[in-house]
């Protein structure tokens, strides 16, 4: 039995101490983390990320829509305005993160677009498309709620998700009337 | 437990499906749903009132916690006393005596209680299922003992409605218990309520109006105007049940089925 099988047994060999070494390097997960999840996402430049990517970072994230007329501007529109009443100290380490609910339409070329049209700066923002699984998953953790139409729209939660340097949810803001500040102060915090 | 239906079902594909190449077998403790449409509680003005639902393989009984302690033993993070708070509140198996024992209070043939939906998903995952949509949990629900709709069925109304008005015994009794449904498909309406995959996109309770202007807007003109079947209260119950949970929830009276597309 010299066969692909060996080859394949050596192999694993050599790769699990590196495998090994390269888990052991980040530290174990709070266990409150939204990072637990462990999806895997594409971005609107095309590459794949994982959440757990911006732990150490303050992260704004909502999920959103490309094709939504009326809630989805507001929440992006009051995300921006976050970022800007930002103290600049603090602004350089946040991160904004945008998910997808349409797994179908809006696919990364079309969040790229999106990203183009709205002005949306390129190196703090993230927009995300994932697997409707994932998107599903993160939704539950988040506890967003979506619902898809027959129409292509969808009813939805619309929520605002502050996450600290290790992924834990430290603030959300429910609806779209809220408070800026208190969204500006809850991420002052987690950046400490 | 009913594996007969199984078989049934794959005698009669076998039977009708001449134009399939290869009739794919029944997985064992499961029944075939047939494709047919679910109907929608309440929409919006412009979406259509039902949509299809493809045909699919659904457990014909809750998973029991015998089944669960075999994943627990396979994935040690999912034990009572390792499973993340992130995936599952206090009280995650809190009627199991111990990490791997069940115990008297959650015997091994009735239905596993006081799961998260994440440890629910994990348990179908591990299996190489999925949870079933709101849409096919409702439409093998909607099925009589006797035909495909059991709003014309005396029995099953009394059965269903029944149980809205029994409190669940302690400790709920065995899955095999249940009268089978046409498709023989158990305990559906007279044992535990079910999570399903998707329980997320129910946008009724008052928190979810309050924190989703989009869906006050719609449910509100969708309550008006777009409720299309008020006789079928238990599913208006569902719906409401399901809209006040969170992923993270157990519950002694909350378990869930797998389902699978052929």
């Amino acid at each position: 039995m010299t066969s692909p099988f060996r080859l394949l047994a050596m192999a694993l060999v050599v790769l699990c101490p590196l495998r090994g070494a390269a888990q052991t390097d980040s530290p174990p997960l709070s266990p409150r983390s939204i990072y637990q999840i462990g999806a895997t996402w594409t971005d609107d430049a095309g590459q794949r990320i994982k959440l757990g990517e911006l732990a150490g970072h303050p992260v704004v994230l909502a999920m959103f829509y490309t094709r939504c007329q009326y809630a989805c501007p507001m929440i992006v529109a009051a995300m921006r305005r976050i970022q800007e009443g930002l103290p600049p100290a603090v602004r350089a380490r946040v991160r904004f993160v945008l998910v997808s609910f349409d797994s179908e339409h809006d696919t990364p070329a079309v969040l790229r677009a999106y990203r183009r049209q709205d002005g949306i700066p390129g190196d703090t923002w993230t927009l995300a498309w994932g697997k409707p699984d994932d998107v599903r998953e993160l939704a539950m953790v988040l506890g967003v709620k979506y619902q898809r139409f027959g129409d292509g729209q969808f009813g939805h939660s619309n929520l605002i998700t502050v996450l600290n340097g290790q992924g834990e949810i430290a603030y959300q803001r429910v609806g779209l009337q809220g408070d800026d500040g208190a969204v500006i102060h809850a991420v002052s915090l987690a950046a400490d | 437990m009913s594996l007969g239906s199984c078989i049934c079902w794959s005698f009669f594909a076998a039977l009708s499906g001449a134009a399939l190449a290869v009739a794919r077998p029944c997985p064992a403790g499961m029944a075939l749903i047939p494709a047919g449409d679910y109907k929608l509680l309440l929409g919006t003005p412009d979406s259509p009132p039902s949509f299809p639902v493809p045909a699919f393989y659904l457990d014909t009984h809750p998973v029991t916690n015998g089944e669960f302690l075999a994943f627990v033993r396979a994935e040690p993070k999912w034990r009572r006393s390792k499973a993340s708070p992130l995936f599952a509140d206090p009280g995650y198996l809190g009627d199991w005596k111990a990490d791997l024992e069940p115990g008297p209070r959650a015997p091994a043939d009735s239905p596993v209680v006081l799961v998260s939906w994440f440890a629910a998903r994990a348990y179908a995952r591990w299996r190489g299922c999925r949870l079933p949509t709101t849409a096919e949990w409702e439409r093998a629900a909607a099925a009589g003992y006797t035909s495909a709709s059991g709003a014309g069925e005396v029995a099953y109304r009394r059965e269903v409605l029944g149980w809205f008005a029994a409190p669940s015994p302690v400790p709920l009794p065995s899955v095999d218990c249940g009268r089978p449904n046409i498709y023989g498909v158990r305990d559906l309406i007279d044992l535990v309520w079910e999570w399903v995959d998707d329980f997320n996109s129910a946008l009724l309770s008052g928190e979810s109006r309050s924190d989703s202007s989009l869906d006050r807007n719609l449910y509100c003109a969708a309550a008006a105007a777009g409720a299309r079947d008020f006789s079928d209260y238990p599913a208006f119950l569902r719906m409401g049940f399901r809209s006040s949970l969170r992923a993270s929830y157990v519950m002694p009276t909350l378990g869930f089925r797998c389902a699978l597309s052929p």
